[in-house]
Parts: C-alpha cells; structure tokens; sequence
C-alpha cells in the first residue's frame, strides 16, 4: 500500500463516518422506538424519507433551512400517523402484528412514492454543496460535514428532551414501567404517540440530510435505510441511544472501508460479518453490560 | 282522414323498417363492441414502474389512434376495436412469469408485447417453448414482442421470442467511432458501472469493448450497486485516474448521484458517455446541471413530425408520461402487431387463439422491416432489431440531438 492509498484509506473512513450521521439518525429512530414499546416500527426509514419527499412541496416557496425544517415537522406527523394506523388499535401483546403492519406501512410508503413520483429521482436542495474543506492531502465535503454537525444537534437535543423535560420522564418512565407509569397518572397513549412524534422529527431530519448528501431523493433509499437503521439498532444496543450515535458512524466507517479495500460486491457482507459478530459475543450492543442483555 | 292516412302509412311503412332496423341493429352493436385484445406487461409499480407505466401509456396511445382510423381487421372481415391490457410484473424474475402464464392461459390472448426489464426477460423468454414445433419441449407457445428490456441477444432464448430494442452493440460502436472521428484528442477512459443490474452491467462490457476498439486506452472502472446513495470513493478513484473520457452505465438515481459527487470532487472530464436508459426526461429531472454535456446513443427522440405526433399522443393519453426510446418501442410494436394481425388473418376467437398464436409467430418470424417513428427498422435472423438511432446530449435541462450517424 502507497502513500496514496493510504491516504485514500483515511478518507473512505471519513467520508464513510460522516456519511454515517445518517444511520445514526435512522438508529436512534429505532431504538427510541424499540427503547419505549418494546417494537420495531419498520417503516421508520421509509417515513422519514417519505418525509423528505413532502418537504419538496417547500423547495419553490422557502430557503433549504426551512425545507429542512419542513422535513422534521412532516416526519412528526408521519410519525404520529404510523403509531395510530400501525400500533394503537393492535393487539399489543402480539409481537408479530406490529412488526406485520410496520413492513405493510414500510412497502405502502415506498409504492406511494413510486407512483406519485413516477420513481423519478428528485432533485433535493444541498447546504454547502459547493463548499469543500481541504485539509493536506485530506478532503471534507462541506454538505456532510454540515449533515454530521446538524445529526450531532440533534442527537444532543433529543439526548436533553429525554433527560431534561417532562415528556422526557415520562417517556422514560413508560419505557421501564408502563403500569407503574400510569398508575402514577401517566398516560401511556399519549407518551407512546409523543415518542413517534418525537422519532418522525429526527426521522424527518434524517430524511432531509439523506436528501442532502445525496442531492437527490428516489424510492429506492428507503429499503437500504431500513436494513442500515436495523444493523446500527442491534450493533448499538436496542434501546440504547448513545449506542446507535456510535453504532451509525462505525457502520458507515466500516461500510466505506470495505468498499475501498474489497469492492462493491463484498461491502456489505463485512458489514454483516460485523452485525452477526456482535449478536453472537455481544448481544446487547455496544453500551451493554458484558453479560449481555436479558 | 289525415290521421288515418298517417296511421295506414305508419303502418305499411315504418313498422317494417323499424322491425329491420331492430334486427340490424344487434347485428351493428356487436360489431361496434367487438374487440381484439393486445396484452403488455412489465414493471408498473415499484422503483422502476415508470418503464411499465410508459410502455402502456404508448400502447394506449397507438391502440387510441388505431381505434380511430376503425380498429383492426380480423380475419371474417370484422372489423374490432383495440383493447390494451396491461400487467405488473414489478421488475420481479418470479412476477414476470406468472404474468406471462396469466396472459397465456387467457382465450383471447394471441400476442403480447413486454417485459420491461431484462432480468424478467432472460427467465421469461426461458419458459417459451425453445424451438417453435419442437414437440418434445413443453415450454409455452406464445408469441411475445419486447418492448424495453436491452440486454443483448436475448430473443435468441426462444423462438417465440422477438424484440424491437435497439442494438447497443451497434449504438457504443458508432458513439466511439464517432469520437475518435471528431475529438482524436481524447486517448483515454474511465468507466462507472452499475453492477447488480443486468442492462447496466451487461452494456457496461459492450462500452469498454468498443471504447477500446475506438483506440480508448482503458485505464481502469468504478462499481456501484443499484440503490447506492454514496459514491465518494468511486468518485475518487475516478478522480485520480483523470481520464479523458467517463462513461457511466447506469440508471438515472445512481447516474445522477454519481455525477453530483463528480461536481463535488470537481472531476470534469473532456467528454461524458452514459447509458440508453438514461436519455430520459429522468436523469434532467434529477440532475441536469450535472448532467451538462452528457451524450448518450438513444433510438428515440421527437425530431420528425410522426416521433413528435407520437410524442403529443403519449402526453395525450396522461400528461406526466413523455416518449423515450423504451415506449417508443412499445408504440411502434402495437402499430406492427396490427399490421401482422390484418396480414395473418387472426380470426381473435377463443377456438382460434392456438391458431393464431401461431399465425402471430410466423407472421413475426417473417419480418424483414418494421416501420419505426425514425426510420426504417431492419430485422436480424435471431430475432433483433436494427433500429436507427441518434446521440442526444443534455444541455440546458434538455435533450438535443449532438449527432445522427449515417446508418
């Protein structure tokens, strides 16, 4: 290996752990989800990207700020409408209902796109596209650099709600005590629905910064955001939120380095190789106690 | 008197007529009602459903035509209006050969045309009968016309098997014969694939082969996967290999986020090549900045009265579909299979269907030329197309015809 190719190296692994802010976002989606309900809402990705699409209707009218803004708004709403069509009025104690309607929802979502769009790609509006930081041999694109500082915001101010407010404790609450939770006056309807809300608006965000890394929105994201989503979920300890900020930027660091070092055709069997490892010695994820979870 | 007169002459006169009238006019109805079926399927829904959902609108739009000039002849001399019924195979291997079962177990199915996408034709074309008479093979007698899908030699799967696609082989050779005609400066070339998708993957071995015979030296080639959304480190190699030539096989979203990450690591090569496929009004709509100068072979665009007339009908039937050189194929082949249907003498009755069927294949077997909306399209022995064909570059956030190959 040459000095080039070391240095392209280092920048796969760059742009990979950038580019992974995304699947962190998606991640913790997941997670918080799965953190509160003990579910897997499938669909999450295919939402937040179905967010992104909605928030087109925004790029004549307003600056990329806004539309972004419009992107996380739209995903609150798509969230609550996914917890009201896809988990209120199913049979809670049947894993499999939820986990059914999630991937009807996921496959509704992208054929809704599909159609409405024509499958077209759709051009998506980039912060700092232009804007690219060099640093010696090294190169950082603006726009992702953008998509990271903007996913670490978010992932601190989601971290702040949990911690800080009232819908946080509650939130909290019903997650590790639903029955002491409402006995205590808490409704568990309106904190599961507060946590798809608060989900579809990071769901939101990421859709948006997909869109903007990309430059483009199309139907076909939604399937590999979702498997992404669910890799960094489990690598990074369903439920656990600081796990699926790390989870996510590893997978996309991983994931970029086996593409520059064995291809296309083989990135992802590393990246599964890396999922499959951490189930079989590290069950809980990355932030579980060593003895793995229950 | 005058009523009386009225009433003996209503009754010696118009009782009579209206008795004739009311048994000719069944007869006038059914003739009216009566229909031949031209069945289609591909991929109408899911990421690629924008090729189905275009080859039908085509073929709604040429059947809307034909339907006005008084439908199609069948063989007693009947006159029958032309019905289009189109079915979803959503790019899926498994979906394509149910549709195609489906319509093959119908009585009123004599031809289709479709699929949409080769790795639905490749099985699809399998499961027809090899050698048409072969008695020992039970592979299903049924004559199909492909519209869309590309990958080369296909048809030679069957018999029964029959496209009006353009030869890629044929379009790569001329656009590098052409460039090393007229830009003798460019020597050498890069390539960006799409690997998991049969046509991009499979035009990609046609591009370098020609690339190379056009005096290309080929210095190496970037892979992606269909439903890639980064592309930094192909981008880069690209980059670093500073080519003079980039083509790049692949569809419009990874066509499009390829060339946005080219404008990002400011990769400007002196000339861009891109896929058939890509000469849609999709790839402008992703990213025609990015796309500026971008030339690619096509067998379609509105630059005579009859493509531009076939154009506005497309957008006639719905205004979000425009003509590209894959329903241009499908309009083309309803107005073909019209012509063999009336030259055949397809009798379109259920007891008939095994007869025509066959009818149809010989009928499409003997084609020596076709009419196509650019010109003249020949035949090949196994099947094929030789389709006239032009290079459009995109400039502007529109298609303009760079080129017209002498042919």
């Amino acid at each position: 290996m040459d000095l080039l190719d070391l240095i392209d190296l280092s920048q796969s692994l760059i742009d990979g752990v950038l580019f992974g802010t995304i699947y962190s976002l998606i991640g913790i989606g997941f997670t918080l989800i799965f953190g509160v309900m003990h579910k897997i809402n499938l669909s999450y990705a295919a939402a937040s990207i179905g967010a992104a699409y909605l928030s087109l209707m925004l790029v004549a009218l307003a600056p990329a700020p806004v539309v972004y803004a419009g992107a996380a708004l739209l995903g609150g709403v798509l969230g609550w409408l996914i917890y009201l069509i896809c988990f209120r009025f199913l049979p809670i104690n049947n894993p499999l209902a939820t986990l059914m309607s999630t991937v009807g929802m996921l496959l509704a979502i992208e054929e809704l796109i599909s159609h409405l769009t024509l499958g077209m790609p759709q051009n998506y509006p980039a912060l700092f596209a232009s804007t690219n930081i060099e640093i010696g041999a090294f190169f950082l694109r603006g726009d992702l650099l953008f998509v990271f500082v903007l996913g670490c915001l978010a992932m601190v101010a989601l971290t702040l709600l949990l911690k800080r407010t009232r819908l946080g404790l509650a939130t909290r609450a019903v997650a590790q005590q639903p029955v002491a939770a409402q006995l205590c006056g808490m409704s568990v309807n309106a904190t599961n629905a507060g946590t798809f809300v608060i989900a579809g608006l990071l769901g939101g965000t990421a859709g948006a910064m997909a869109g903007a890394a990309i430059g483009v929105l199309s139907p076909l994201m939604t399937l590999p955001l979702t498997v992404k989503g669910l890799v960094v979920t489990v690598i990074g300890g369903l439920g656990s939120i600081p796990g699926a900020i790390v989870a996510g930027l590893i997978v996309g660091g991983v994931e970029n380095l086996f593409q520059f070092m064995r291809g296309v055709s083989e990135r992802d069997i590393y990246v599964m190789l890396m999922l499959f490892a951490f189930l079989v010695f590290r069950p809980g994820g990355l932030f579980a106690a060593p003895g793995g979870r229950d | 008197m005058l009523c009386s007169l009225t009433r003996s002459h209503l009754f010696s006169r118009a009782l009579p007529a209206a008795a004739v009238l009311a048994l000719a006019l069944p007869t006038a109805a059914l003739a009216q009602d009566k229909t031949f079926k031209i069945y289609g399927f591909g991929a109408k829904s899911g990421v690629v459903g924008i090729f189905g959902q275009q080859s039908e609108a085509a073929m709604q739009a040429a059947a809307a035509i034909i339907n006005r000039a008084g439908g199609v002849t069948l063989g007693d001399g009947t006159k029958a209006r032309l019905v289009i019924e189109y079915l979803d195979d959503r790019c899926n291997a498994e979906e394509g050969i149910n549709a195609l079962r489906r319509i093959a177990s119908q009585n009123d199915a004599v031809v289709a045309i479709g699929p949409t996408c080769s790795n639905v034709a490749e099985p699809v074309f399998g499961i027809l009968q090899k050698k048409a008479g072969d008695t020992s093979d039970s592979g299903i007698q049924f004559p199909l016309y492909t519209d869309v899908a590309a990958k080369g030699g296909l048809a030679s799967l069957s018999q029964w098997a029959f496209r009006n696609v353009p030869s890629e082989a044929n379009m790569y050779k001329s656009i590098f014969e052409w460039v090393k005609a007229t830009r003798p400066e460019l020597k050498t070339f890069w390539g960006g694939v799409e690997k998991d998708f049969a046509h991009s993957n499979a035009t990609f071995g046609v591009i370098k082969t020609q690339a190379e015979a056009n005096s290309l030296q080929v210095l190496g080639q970037s892979e992606w996967l269909l439903n890639d959304t980064n592309f930094s480190n192909q981008v880069r190699e690209m980059k670093r290999a500073n080519a003079d030539v980039v083509a790049i096989s692949a569809h419009p979203f990874t066509t499009c986020g390829v060339l946005k990450e080219m404008a990002r690591q400011n990769v400007k090569p002196k000339l861009m090549v891109g896929l058939t496929s890509s000469s849609s009004m999709e790839t402008l709509q992703g990213c025609a900045a990015q796309a500026e100068g971008l030339i690619i072979p096509t067998s379609f665009a509105p630059v005579n009265e009859e493509a531009k007339k076939a154009a506005a009908a497309v957008q006639a039937v719905n205004a979000k579909y425009n003509m590209d050189l894959h329903n241009a194929a499908a309009f083309e082949n309803i107005f073909t299979l019209k012509e063999l249907v009336e030259k055949q003498k397809v009798m379109g009755r259920p007891d008939t269907v095994q007869a025509d069927r066959q009818k149809m294949r010989e009928a499409l077997a003997s084609m020596k030329e076709t009419k196509g909306l650019l010109g003249k399209v020949g035949r090949t022995d196994d099947r094929e197309a030789i389709k006239p064909f032009l290079f459009v570059q995109a400039k502007a956030g529109n298609w303009i015809v760079a080129h017209t190959p002498k042919q």
